[in-house]
């Protein structure tokens, strides 16, 4: 069990930055996914923590203490990779007593880790088996049960089930929070699905390009995203993102889309006919309008049901707008469709910071200060 | 290796066809003339140990006229062979053994840790790789000489063991780097450092190579003849090639002895090479694809 701190940690690979400055508190049992596209330094991050990257400037410390200095093995943590790394002529039982048997434990003290493990991760039954003899979730369940034996104060994930079909991958998901729900132990994952980190974890941390664009919980940055990559990033299918600006309107401001269609703007974020705005609405969010008093109206493109619900590709103007409905509707693409929209619902950014725009008398969140800090 | 992510996924296999009868023929033809072109020798000269001397003479391919068992009785009953095959063992033993920790550590070091020079410390014993030993000799005498190794099994093993470094470095190093990063760093992380990681995972792992190069190693210091020759002196401790001289009289050789003897000297390897053909086929081509 420990605390992690990161305190303005960079990496450099050469003259080439990769970590520009990250800084981030993670509490003790805390369940962390850092999320981004491929390549914003995820795994290095990750690589960082156990060790086997060294950190080029800032602070690392685990439990209080400062590992920047420190071998993996004196960190106090274990660590589960993507292609699981499990020794390929050991069995599933000694891959798991591996550490001990480095570290010189006693027979009994193994065996008695082993199984408790085994126990947890229903692999009692395999003990026996090389890796070469164990299917991929197997494998997986095996480099977990390498990483609980050693009992870490905190457990590494790099991308643990990419390498599942879809269906073991969410059955996986699900055993994993129970054992963090379990062990209670600290754990940092990485992935770079959103969905994954959506569904498992306390606190998210999005990253890109070796910066972190917002942490918080799942769902503030579904309904709270700080900028216009975690809008962007977060959620499936994507929020709708529209550039044009605000416009005076008969019951008071509007959007206008680049691409020619009116939009309702929320009252309270206080913008000035004239701004340029980035207009943002999720899928889920835009409704059909019962009557005729819609809020606007766009041409079908393409209708693709999923059976609870309809994707619904649609033209608004030049735009292009996407739209989930629980109604079914009719595939009749160029039709019209009339369309309601919460105004309180809808996200507003600035398109030169890709800040988002709060409501005026709103506070912020002290998350997003720290973040924006 | 065994990790599904690490292997490379292999193009399609063609799809198999069975040759026509042209092409089986070449195959067959071929294969008959590769194999002609090992086994006729061996079998020479292991039937000529049973001819007598005349026999030899005037029938040099054909079966003996009567089988001289003595011949072969005659060598094994005495106590010079079981010596020089002694000798031959123990010298290619030693041999074996150094080589392959040696080169195993050597190629480690080369494979996985980053140093200044290494890769030009690589590049040296790769030249080794090209260098004759016959033009070495000299050298090597005064060298051997001075260490005061003359006359010993060292001297002998010492050398042979420089010569069969460069190869074996080579193909370690080859082996070691196919195995996968992941292991070494779930290694770090369990606890371990290079040597463990070294001793624990890479060792285990590299079975078929080791056995390629052990059996390189041996059977090149089994058949080693200008090495013992140029260092040893005393008779009890020549290995075998050089026992073959003993057959060989001022005015005639004894040439049906001398295959008798070749043919019981040569028999060891060619077991051994039978039993471990496998892994040997197995170390050579590893590498080749990754996997
Ligand atoms: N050893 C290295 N030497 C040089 N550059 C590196 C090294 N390792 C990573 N990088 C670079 O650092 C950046 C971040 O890499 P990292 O592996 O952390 O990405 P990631 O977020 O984990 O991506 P992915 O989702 O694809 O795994 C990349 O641009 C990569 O090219
Ligand atoms: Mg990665």
């Amino acid at each position: 069990m420990a605390s992690i701190a990161l305190n303005d940690v960079r990496k450099f690979f050469g003259h080439h930055p990769v970590l520009h400055g990250i800084s981030l508190e993670i509490r003790d049992g805390e369940f962390v996914i850092l999320v981004g596209p491929s390549g914003c330094g995820k795994s290095t991050l990750l690589r960082m923590l156990a060790g086997l990257e060294d950190v080029s400037e800032g602070e690392i410390s685990i439990g209080g203490r400062v590992v920047n200095d420190m071998a993996p093995k004196e960190r106090d943590i274990a660590m589960v990779f993507q292609n699981y790394a499990l020794y390929p002529h050991m069995t599933v039982a000694d891959n798991m007593a591996f550490s001990l048997r480095l570290a010189g434990a006693p027979k009994a003290q193994k065996q008695a880790a082993v199984a408790r493990a085994a126990e947890i991760l229903d692999l009692s039954h395999l003990l026996d088996r090389f890796p070469r003899e164990l299917s991929g979730g197997q494998r997986q369940r095996v480099a977990m049960g390498r990483a609980i034996v050693r009992d870490p104060a905190v457990f590494l994930f790099d991308e643990p089930l990419s390498n599942l079909d879809a269906k073991l991958r969410v059955a996986m998901r699900t055993e994993i929070k129970a054992l963090h729900q379990r062990l209670k132990t600290t754990m940092v994952y990485v992935t770079h699905d959103q969905i994954e980190a959506m569904t498992m974890a306390d606190r998210i941390v999005v990253m890109n390009g070796g910066r972190v664009e917002q942490v918080g919980r799942p769902l503030d940055l579904y309904d709270k995203p700080a900028n216009l990559f975690v809008a962007a990033f977060i959620g499936s299918p994507a929020m709708n993102l529209l550039h044009g600006e605000a416009v005076a309107a008969p019951g008071g401001t509007a959007f206008r889309a680049k691409g020619g269609g009116l939009l309702p703007l929320p009252a309270d974020r206080g913008v000035q006919p004239g701004t340029p705005l980035v207009y943002g609405v999720r899928p889920e969010h835009i409704e059909l309008a019962a009557s005729a008093a819609c809020d606007t109206e766009a041409q079908i493109a393409v209708v693709e049901p999923t059976g609870s619900e309809t994707q619904v590709f649609m033209t608004l103007g030049s735009d292009s707008l996407v739209g989930v409905f629980r109604e079914r509707v009719a595939d009749e693409p160029g039709s019209t469709l009339r369309l309601r929209i919460d105004p309180a619902r809808v996200h507003l950014f600035e398109p030169s910071t890709g800040a988002r725009i709060d409501a005026a008398a709103a506070s912020t969140s002290p998350i997003r200060e720290a973040v924006l800090a | 290796m065994t990790d599904t992510t690490l292997t490379l996924r292999a193009p399609p296999a063609p799809r198999r066809r069975r040759p026509g009868f042209v092409a089986m023929l070449y195959l067959y033809a071929s294969l008959f003339i590769v194999a002609a072109i090992v086994l006729v020798p061996l079998l020479t000269t292991a039937v000529g140990g049973f001819k007598t001397l005349g026999d030899l003479r005037v029938n040099p391919f054909g079966l003996p006229e009567t089988w001289q068992w003595s011949n072969y009785w005659d060598i094994l009953s005495g106590a010079r062979y079981w010596q020089m095959l002694g000798n031959s063992l123990l010298i290619a033993s030693m041999t074996v053994v150094l080589t392959v920790a040696v080169a195993a550590m050597a190629a480690f070091a080369l494979a996985h840790v980053r140093f200044f020079g290494s890769a030009f410390l690589m590049n040296y014993f790769l030249v080794g790789l090209m260098f004759p030993i016959a033009t070495a000799i000299l050298p090597l005498f005064i060298r051997i000489r001075d260490l005061g190794l003359l006359d010993t099994y060292l001297g002998v093993v010492l050398p042979q063991v420089a010569f069969g470094l460069g190869m074996a470095i080579l193909l370690f190093r080859n082996f070691f780097r196919n195995v996968p990063k992941e292991l070494f760093e779930a290694a770090l992380v369990d606890g371990g450092g290079y040597i463990r990681f070294f001793w624990f995972v890479t060792l285990p792992l590299s079975r078929p190579i080791l056995a390629t190069v052990a059996i390189v190693a041996f059977v090149n210091s089994w058949n080693n003849y200008i090495m013992p020759l140029i260092m040893l002196n005393s008779q009890d401790k020549y290995p075998w090639p050089l026992g073959i001289m003993i057959y060989q009289g001022e005015f005639s050789t004894d040439w049906q002895l001398v295959l008798a003897f070749i043919t019981l000297t040569i028999l060891p390897t060619v077991i051994v090479f039978f039993a471990a053909q496998k892994h040997i086929v197995a170390g050579l081509t590893a590498g080749a694809v990754k996997g």
